[in-house]
């Protein structure tokens, strides 16, 4: 419940938006689908600044990369014809992964990045594909690799009274394969872990390989040991075992109820592996 | 502050809370009582509504949010009088027991039949894989979609 909230804006420009995150006199936060702050006690919250009116729900293909804007429903993405290929798919696969089907119309591009719980699907395929993120405060505009913002928490990076705008992957239309997936007691129930990967390859051999996590990590990442071994090698059942082996190095593990470490810990690399494999096996031409 | 809404066909215009939820707005200042509370996180969809067409749980939407929009609850798409064909076709196929989920349910189902008005049993799995449903085991209201959907058709189908 956000007893204190006693305004509520509705802007229809992103300078709109971002005057009003910036008031000082109040706290006013951003209001994108809702699913979180609707079930958060937050007596520090004044006012409430809906997004809805930026219109931000455009979906691009242009030059080999694919724009989404923030707010789209990530059921719109898990629905999109527009969305294909090696990008695409892994972007559909992971929106579709994501709650049920009310809370998919409801959970926006951008909330479901910013606030990347350790269940968001949405990270590890967007990790995947080096997205980049766009971000604007007021008329200023400035682009981050989305790695840059799980380095710490998303909201370390962005500041209060700036936006995520827009989201830009490549299509990755050539010589790559994707793969998705999520580990759940049930199909609506949180992750207990989400794999997405994507190799790219050149001459046959990998020459770009993302394994990136979310759902057992505190923070959605990347396993760079596996991406290292990865590359430069072949696409072969036996190296990907190899590499699966690796999925624990330097990566802290959670524990919760729904799983323990030990269970996360065997079961990981065990979906590494199937990932991998999966991407091998759906390499464009 | 005013809320303004298009609710079952009907504009209306309503003074609510800046941190209002729709549910309570539309049970409590609209009167629409089939809107159900159930888990209250926005897990159960016993309190889905449509909202400009698409199913969210009324529960964890702030009502300010809706302005201008079009908002449908049960009660505007049949009455005891005259029931919608989905509506008849989950009381032949008995899916519905204590009914509380069944408002959620029927709102999931007449989305996707607005969609796509021949659905395959997977998509309406998936379509009302937000609504949990404890009695009736899920089977029955699915069998309930399909035959709806197929009602419908040839209804469409007489008039051409």
């Amino acid at each position: 419940m956000l007893a204190h909230v006693a305004r509520f804006y509705h802007p229809t420009t992103v300078e709109e938006a971002c005057s009003l995150l910036a008031a000082k006199d109040h706290k006013n936060v951003a209001l994108a689908g809702g699913t979180h702050l609707a079930v958060v006690e937050d007596s520090g919250i004044e006012g409430l600044v809906d997004l809805k009116g930026l219109k931000l729900t455009h979906q691009r293909r242009e030059n080999g990369r694919i724009t989404i804007g923030a707010m789209n429903p990530v059921e719109d993405l898990k629905t999109s014809t527009l969305l294909s290929g090696p990008g695409g798919n892994l972007l559909r696969l992971s929106a579709a992964a994501i709650g049920s089907t009310p809370l998919r119309h409801a959970i926006t591009v951008g909330g479901n990045l910013v606030a990347a719980f350790p269940w968001s699907d949405l990270p590890p395929a967007l990790l995947a594909l080096d997205t980049e993120v766009v971000l604007r405060r007021g008329k200023e505009e400035r682009v981050l690799p989305i790695g840059k913002l799980y380095e710490t928490r998303p909201t370390d990076v962005i500041k209060a009274d700036e936006l995520v705008t827009e989201i830009r992957v490549s299509e990755f239309a050539t010589s790559t394969g994707t793969a998705f997936q999520k580990v759940a007691r049930t199909k609506n129930d949180y992750a207990l872990i989400t794999v997405a990967v994507r190799l790219t390859l050149k001459d046959g051999l990998i020459s770009e390989a993302r394994v990136a996590l979310n759902g057992l990590t505190r923070r959605p990442c990347r396993i760079t040991s596996v991406e290292t071994f990865l590359t430069g090698k072949k696409c072969d059942k036996d190296i990907f075992r190899e590499a699966a082996k690796k999925a624990g190095d330097g990566i802290e593990l959670t524990s919760d109820f729904r799983a323990s470490r030990e269970y996360r810990e065997e079961v990981l690399p065990v979906y590494i592996r199937r990932c991998l494999e999966e991407a091998a096996a759906n390499v464009s031409k | 502050m005013k809320l303004n809404i298009t609710l079952n066909g009907a504009k209306k215009s309503l003074e609510i809370a800046p941190n209002a939820y729709l549910l309570d707005v539309l049970r409590d200042l609209a009167g629409m009582k089939s809107v159900k509370r159930g888990c209250g996180e926005g897990t159960c969809g016993a309190c889905a509504v449509l909202i400009d067409g698409r199913l969210r749980n009324s529960c964890i939407t702030f009502a300010a949010h809706c302005e201008g929009a079009t908002v449908l609850t049960v009660e505007g798409i049949g009455s005891h009088e005259h029931p919608h064909i989905l509506q008849k076709a989950f009381v032949n196929h008995g899916a519905t027991q204590c009914g509380y989920c069944n408002p959620g349910s029927l709102l999931a189902a007449k989305a996707l039949l607005d969609r796509n008005p021949d659905p395959t049993m997977d998509q309406v799995k998936e379509a009302l894989d937000g609504n949990l449903c404890r009695c009736t085991g899920y089977v029955k209201r699915i069998d309930a979609v399909l035959d709806a959907a197929k009602e419908m058709k040839s209804s469409r189908e007489e008039k051409r």
